[in-house]
């Protein structure tokens, strides 16, 4: 009797123990296998839409002349200013920079809208010039440059005969206080020089890169700035003994990414020096400048698509982390081109060209083409006075893209067709284009004439006057 | 000549007491002349037998009314006394007198003319052996006392003659004095009826006498006096007159110029003395006392009759009964006595722990090495940092301030409840006045000692075996979830995990002691305030608990009450926020943390590396994957815990498995819960605390199992211990070698040009600006040397949409970090911003977190209202050019949540104040003399059959050793137990329940049974002690 009893209290135990451990597994398999309904608060944000501001360009002025010493410069002559508000009637005030040392004449422009009369971007100015002196002859174009606090700037050069200034105009009300510096062919060039250099609020400095790099084929300048911002040009001459062989005024390039596009680079003559060429001397030839800033080689495809369609030519190169290199295109005939390239870091791109009156040996002209950033869905576009105006669009989406251009001569469709790209011809005597796309373009003005050739990039307005979420919290 | 003598009879209930007490007048040597009974309520029945005995009047009275009244109706009656020699018998169905009573009383009144009236010697109807009332007295001060209470008589007291008042039951008193007086004062319904009669005999001239040799069988029936009886109700209800009678006297018999006095301290010496109450631990009592005073404040009209009457019938001075007063030396003597008989009856009692005969030293000591080892980074630290920890406020008022409702400085700011960790917080830093934020370092060296101590003290409730008490207080102290929490700086998962194994202690022991009750409720509150996400399973198990526990039920329903106040306000705003969810968000800084997954859970841990396994055997050459490795681990606890249902206690396994089971099922819940937002993250609740109680029953349940082994336990042990020591190796190693998180800091969070700034400027606003890795901008404003965690508030933390603050705050933000037209002083304006900080971002973030820094970094370069300073530790700062000193925006506004801080404040401090004046151990308290032994509940008598002979002799000892065992309740105790069970062993049945080791144990995780008997039920003690 008894041992039954216990029998039967130790099966009972058994049964609970055994219960106990289905339970647990139960348990722990209902927690891993049922999707059990989850609660995640929603994060609070709020998307600020910054307040209207004055909106502000900076026109660079006319080309200047180093004078006795590093410091003082002198105008060449006065630059064509075209001026454009979406609306129209929105109005823009000019406020003269107090000009740099050595020359009394108001040189760089900075545009100014009222606060709320224009949308971000929708004040655009572009300036151009004839320069026919003795010592500097070409033309010259450039758009009115947002302030910025970094800008790359790939052209130039301070080999001999080859003058590079560059232009820092602080339009703000904050002292701005710039470091330049500049990588070259050989690396990145240790000048002290271009460090803390201080630009007064509402004035121009002008810095001579050869003071800061001088004998450098290829420059790269890469300005960063504290305080205040500035807007940043460089600004090249090029004269062969006693033969000036051209100018240009070069405006920011895109930053430092992956890929990079040029937008209507135009060859005005048919030639050109193969890619692989390894004596690719003097600044005749269409070429590529690329710096790649990282630690690391970077290894670019490069294509050169006619604007006209076809495929184009296809290249490799690989960039020395900090050297910069000077690629020339290849041999390419006359006609405009979207040069694209795709890397595994980042880098930064321009191209120049250069036009050589025929029977003549030397180029009467070039002008570099610096890389863009996509654009927005609308951007306002002012074209200068100038030979041979045209408005290039690049899409490298994969679908077509119509853009609605609106000029003074009236409103016209332009189909850019997918991985391809347009051009729209522009009046000589200056004027504006609306352009309303999906965003995503790629734009660029040129202008090219007999003995002429200059081209600017359409940068879209910087991302200090967009939205930003806002956490607070 | 013979007085003529009319005695009244008042009836009630009727039935055999009515019978005996008329056949105890119709015994009397000397008979009464004249018999009146009067009948209260009575039925047909009482009627019948009441006309049966032919009294010479029956009254009837339909209402309930006070004996005191029944005998006036009665007496009016009777025609006007012709002399002096007329008096009136005055009798209850309660009393039965003996047949030479009222001989003997007459005798007294005939002898002396000068005594007006006469007591007789009240005997226990129960036990006439012994005195029940033998004339009462007045201290000085006026408190009854009687002179006898009792005492077995042994004519010991027959000397006594003069007394200064005597007990209504059996008086005789001549009727001229009885009408002059206007008999018993209507407004002393039950308590000192008798007493106030004799005082007013005594001024008005006449003496006063008790009659030793006139017995009287006296059984508190209700009808004179209070009711008999110890269930608490009865108690309270004895209390309450107790106290309305001693009042009522007071404001009767003091000088006219004194009651206003006297009136005025009513309701302070109220409070006072339900402070000491609280403290003596008869917190029932409380209302009585309230309503006591507040009755006898406004029944003027009562008072005024009282002094009329007593002022008509005086003729000597109140010195004139100053002789018959107890005298202070004797009041003395009488506490001492007291005493000594508590002491007495405690000296038997043990705790049950032998915290040092058991090894609890040892495990002390080892927990100590093991926190110094663990973390040996924070010795000698002034603060500790670690992602949910910030530091406390410098001052101490600072912290209550923000520990109480009104101005929540965090972010913009808002008046609203305070979390209830705040006030966790505010005890810790006040503990650690000189320098609050030392506290976190404290905790955190002191959790795992604490912590072992805890689950030491826990397991001792269960087993008596060092080895098995040193085996929880080991696992306990290196559960995952602590070291993961100490790893992680979460301050609320530590403390809630410190804190759990205490809360079970003294829940466990809460259904028999007020105080540990009381102290439970405190630990319940504390811990439900680190951990919110705790409370659901806390309930669940509060719920349960207090069902099964029987008659300690009324002290655990204390339990969830101090919390309930303290949070209420939390509840009540978030309720009015329709979030209610929110209310189990992390209190503290939040921890943004990957959600864990439902494995790692159930091994305890946190983080999906294990507390470190995935990079050790990320260096080993084979891939194994970390979790086999940490559940084989664990797997001999799993196992010993589940075996837990095999060695028969079955009641305490489930109750240990199915906590754990609910600790489980919060920690999976808490992973499915992201409430608090911080920037563009929502935060999960912590998991920890649901781990830790999950862990705690596993604990318990591998405890229970052990102890059921006779063999092999030690082993057992010492594999659990090292297999679980293995398991949290990795992560104990990476606290110790400064890996973790958590890390020794300067309390800085700031700047230091900030901070310098704050000493001077306490107010001093900086805008925190941190780019986030979706772009966006998370902006927050800190005042003074930064963010402290005394100001969180988890109300800001869980808003589901912006306030007017928030949205102002992201547009000066949003405008600070673009170019634009905003007018920057707008910041000054509203907030009173004096710098702005751009956080830092990581070489490794994401490219859009580096594009919102550089962006907003030129925009605040650029901005001509901003003055760079330079870059810092905690980023790149700038101060506003007219940036004032005490901006007017960034003070906190005066009398923010004015009035509603100060009552809300008034009645948290109440409930607190009363929780832990009730939680001090009072040592054995005070309580009645003659208190009954508990009679033993027959289903635990039945159990017996299992005890061992040695454990029989020993309760049988403990049985004899009991001072009342000789009690005839404790023999009616003893004949219960043996009528349920008739196989037992007589004697055995008054052991006490906790005697026997198992049973004690099964007992203590089951709150109602748990040694009962042996400890003191503090509502069984009677008011009669008072309290002056």
């Amino acid at each position: 009797m008894a041992d039954s009893r216990k029998l039967l209290r130790a099966g009972g135990r058994g049964v609970a123990v055994l219960t106990a451990a289905a339970l647990t597994v139960v348990a722990f398999g209902a927690a891993a296998v049922v999707p059990w309904p989850e609660h995640r608060a929603e994060p609070v944000a709020r998307s600020i839409e910054p307040a209207e501001s004055r909106t502000l360009r900076v026109c660079p002025g006319p080309m200047l002349e180093l004078g006795a010493d590093a410091e003082s410069v002198s105008a060449l002559g006065s630059a064509g200013l075209t001026i454009a508000t979406q609306p129209e009637d929105a109005g823009a005030e000019r406020v003269p920079l107090a000009p740099p040392r050595g020359t009394e004449e108001d040189v760089a422009v900075a545009l100014v809208t009222q606060p709320g009369s224009v949308g971000a971007g929708m004040l655009a100015g572009a300036q151009s010039q004839q320069l026919t002196t003795e010592t500097a002859a070409g033309f010259l174009a450039a758009s009115c440059a947002e302030p910025v606090a970094e800008a790359w700037l790939a052209g130039g050069s301070t080999e001999l005969g080859r003058s590079t200034l560059l232009l820092l105009a602080n339009p703000g009300e904050v002292t701005a206080t710039v470091d330049v510096r500049v990588h070259s062919e050989t690396g990145a060039v240790d000048a002290p020089a271009g460090l803390g250099l201080v630009v007064q609020p509402g004035a121009q400095r002008v810095v001579s890169i050869a003071g800061l790099a001088p004998g450098a084929a290829s420059p790269v300048v890469h300005v960063t700035s504290t305080g205040g911002t500035v807007a940043a040009t460089l600004e090249q001459t090029a004269i062969d003994v006693l033969t000036p062989t051209g100018a240009d005024l070069i405006g920011t390039t895109a930053p430092p990414a992956k890929r990079q596009t040029i937008t209507g680079v135009v060859v005005p003559q048919s030639g050109g020096i193969a890619v692989d060429e390894d004596h690719a001397e003097g600044d005749a030839h269409p070429s590529l400048r690329l710096l790649a800033p990282g630690d690391d080689p970077v290894e670019a495809a490069v294509s050169v698509v006619p604007e006209s369609g076809g495929e184009g030519a296809v290249f490799d190169v690989v960039l020395q982390p900090g050297q910069v290199s000077d690629i020339p295109l290849g041999e390419l005939a006359a006609g405009e081109y979207t040069v694209r390239l795709d890397a595994d870091g980042e880098f930064v791109a321009a191209a120049r060209t250069a036009t050589v009156k025929s029977g003549e040996e030397l180029p009467s002209d070039f002008a570099w083409f610096p890389a863009s950033l996509p654009l927005l869905a609308e951007t306002l576009i002012s074209v200068p006075r100038g030979p041979g105006a045209k408005l290039h669009f690049a899409n490298l989406g994969d679908a077509d893209v119509e853009a609605t251009v609106t000029t003074d001569g009236g409103e016209q469709l332009v189909s850019v067709p997918a991985g391809g790209a347009a051009s729209v011809p522009m009046t000589g005597n200056g004027g504006r284009a609306f352009v309303t796309a999906d965003a995503g373009l790629f734009a660029s003005v040129s202008f090219a004439g007999d003995r002429q050739l200059a081209g600017f990039a359409v940068q879209p307005p910087g991302p200090l006057d967009s939205p930003i979420v806002v956490y607070p919290r | 000549m013979s007085p003529r003598v009319t005695a009244i009879l008042v009836v009630h209930h009727g039935g055999e007491r009515l019978t005996r007490a008329l056949d105890a007048i119709r015994a009397q040597s000397r008979r009464p002349e004249r018999l009146i009974v009067a009948l209260v309520q009575a039925d047909a029945e009482t009627r019948n037998a009441a006309a049966e005995a032919a009294p010479d009047g029956i009254i009837q009275i339909e209402e309930r009314i006070a004996f005191g009244e029944a005998v006036r109706r009665a007496e009016q009656t009777l025609p006007p006394p012709q002399d002096d020699e007329d008096a009136v018998w005055l009798l209850s169905e309660d009393t039965e007198a003996e047949p030479r009573a009222l001989a003997a009383l007459e005798t007294t009144l005939e002898t002396a003319r000068s005594v007006a009236i006469a007591g007789p010697k009240l005997l226990d109807a129960e036990s006439p052996d012994r005195i029940a009332s033998l004339g009462r007295s007045m201290t000085r001060l006026g408190a009854a006392v009687p002179l006898v209470t009792a005492e077995l008589d042994q004519g010991q007291h027959d000397g006594l003659s003069d007394v200064l008042g005597v007990d209504p039951g059996g008086l005789l008193v001549r009727r001229s004095v009885w009408r002059a007086l206007e008999g018993f004062d209507p407004a002393l319904p039950v308590v000192d009826d008798g007493l106030d009669l004799a005082v007013r005999a005594r001024l008005a001239g006449h003496r006063v006498a008790v009659v030793p040799t006139a017995h009287v069988r006296f059984a508190a029936g209700g009808l004179i006096g209070p009711a008999a009886g110890h269930r608490a109700g009865a108690v309270r209800r004895r209390a309450a007159a107790t106290r309305r009678a001693a009042l009522h006297r007071r404001m009767s018999y003091a000088p006219a110029a004194a009651t206003p006095l006297h009136w005025l301290s009513l309701l302070p010496l109220a409070l006072l003395r339900s402070i000491v109450l609280l403290v003596t631990k008869a917190p029932g009592r409380i209302v009585g006392e309230f309503g006591a005073a507040l009755r006898t404040m406004f029944s003027f009209g009562a008072v005024a009759r009282s002094r009329r009457v007593l002022r008509g019938a005086r003729s000597v001075g109140w010195s004139a009964i100053a002789p018959l007063r107890i005298q202070p030396d004797e009041m003395r003597r009488r506490r001492r006595l007291e005493a000594e008989e508590r002491r007495a009856r405690a000296r038997g009692r043990v705790d049950g722990v032998d915290f040092l005969a058991t090894g609890g030293g040892w495990v002390l000591l080892v927990a100590v090495v093991v926190a110094i080892a663990v973390l040996f980074p924070l010795l000698g630290a002034a603060g500790v940092s670690g992602p949910g920890l910030l530091p406390l406020s410098p001052a101490v008022d600072e912290l209550w301030r923000n520990a109480s409702y009104g101005w929540r400085d965090v972010g913009t700011g808002f008046v609203g409840a305070a979390d209830p960790f705040q006030a966790v917080l505010a005890v810790l830093g006040s503990l650690a006045f000189w320098a609050p934020s030392w506290a976190i370092v404290a905790l955190w060296l002191l959790a795992i000692p604490v912590s072992a101590l805890g689950a030491w003290f826990a397991a001792a409730r269960l087993t008596d075996r060092g080895a098995l008490r040193a085996l929880a207080a080991v696992l306990w102290m290196l559960s995952p979830p602590l070291l993961s929490s100490l790893a992680d700086g979460r301050p609320g998962a530590v403390l809630a995990h410190v804190l759990l194994a205490w809360l079970l202690y003294a829940a466990l022991g809460s259904a028999t002691s007020w105080a540990t009750a009381a102290t439970a409720s405190l630990l319940f509150t504390a811990v439900v305030a680190s951990a919110p996400s705790l409370a659901p399973a806390l309930i669940v198990a509060w719920i349960v608990g207090t069902v099964v526990s029987g008659r300690g039920a009324a002290r655990l329903a204390l339990l969830p009450i101090p919390a309930v106040v303290l949070a209420a306000p939390v509840i009540w705003a978030q309720f009015a926020a329709g979030n209610p969810l929110a209310l189990l968000a992390d209190p503290g800084a939040p921890v943004p943390a990957a959600v864990p997954g439902s494995g790692v859970l159930a091994l305890g841990f946190t983080d999906p590396s294990l507390g470190g396994w995935q990079q050790v055997l990320a260096s080993l050459p084979a891939s194994i994957d970390p979790r086999w490795v940490v559940a084989a681990l664990l797997l001999p606890l799993a196992l010993s815990a589940l075996a837990a249902f095999a060695v028969g206690r079955l009641r305490a396994a489930t109750f240990a498995l199915a906590g754990a089971a609910l600790g489980f099922a919060t920690a999976v819940a808490a992973a499915q819960l992201s409430l608090a937002i911080v920037g563009s993250t929502a935060v999960p609740v912590a998991s920890a605390p649901g781990q830790s109680m999950m862990w705690l029953g596993l604990v318990l349940a591998a405890v229970i199992a052990l102890d059921g082994l006779r063999r092999a336990s030690a082993w057992l042990a010492a594999l659990l211990t090292v297999a679980t020591a293995a398991a949290v190796l990795p992560l104990a190693v990476s606290i110790a070698t400064g890996r973790a998180e958590v890390a020794a800091a300067g309390s800085r969070s700031l700047p230091a040009f900030v901070t310098a700034e704050a000493e001077n400027n306490p107010r001093v606003t900086t805008l925190r600006l941190v780019p986030e890795s979706d772009g966006g901008l998370r902006a927050t404003l800190e005042h003074g040397a930064g963010a402290t965690l005394d100001e969180q508030s988890t109300i800001a933390q869980t808003r589901v949409s912006m306030d007017a603050g928030e949205l102002a705050l992201a547009e000066i933000a949003g405008n600070l970090a673009s170019r634009g037209g905003f007018d920057a002083d707008r910041a000054i304006e509203e907030f009173g911003i004096s710098y702005v900080l751009l956080g830092q971002v990581d070489e490794d973030a994401p490219r859009a977190a580096a594009l919102t820094a550089d962006r907003s970094r030129a925009a605040l370069d650029a901005n001509a209202a901003l003055v760079p300073v330079g870059e810092t530790d905690f980023g790149t700062l700038w101060r506003f050019a007219d940036a004032a000193p005490d901006a007017p925006a960034a003070q906190i506004p005066a009398q923010a949540g004015a009035p509603l801080t100060g009552w809300i404040a008034t009645v948290q401090l109440i409930v607190f104040g009363a929780v832990l004046l009730l939680s001090i151990p009072a040592g054995v308290g005070r309580e009645e003399p003659g208190r009954r032994p508990k009679r033993s509940r027959p289903a635990r008598v039945r159990r017996r059959d299992r005890t061992p002979p040695e454990a029989e002799t020993a309760a049988a000892a403990a049985a004899t050793g009991d001072p009342e065992a000789d009690s005839s309740e404790g023999a009616a105790a003893d004949a219960d137990a043996r009528s349920a069970n008739d196989t037992d062993v007589p004697g055995a049945a008054d052991a006490a329940d906790g005697e026997e080791p198992d049973a004690a144990s099964d007992a203590a995780l089951d709150p109602p049974p748990v040694t009962a008997a042996d400890h003191t039920n503090p509502d069984e003690r009677e008011g009669a002690s008072d309290g002056r």
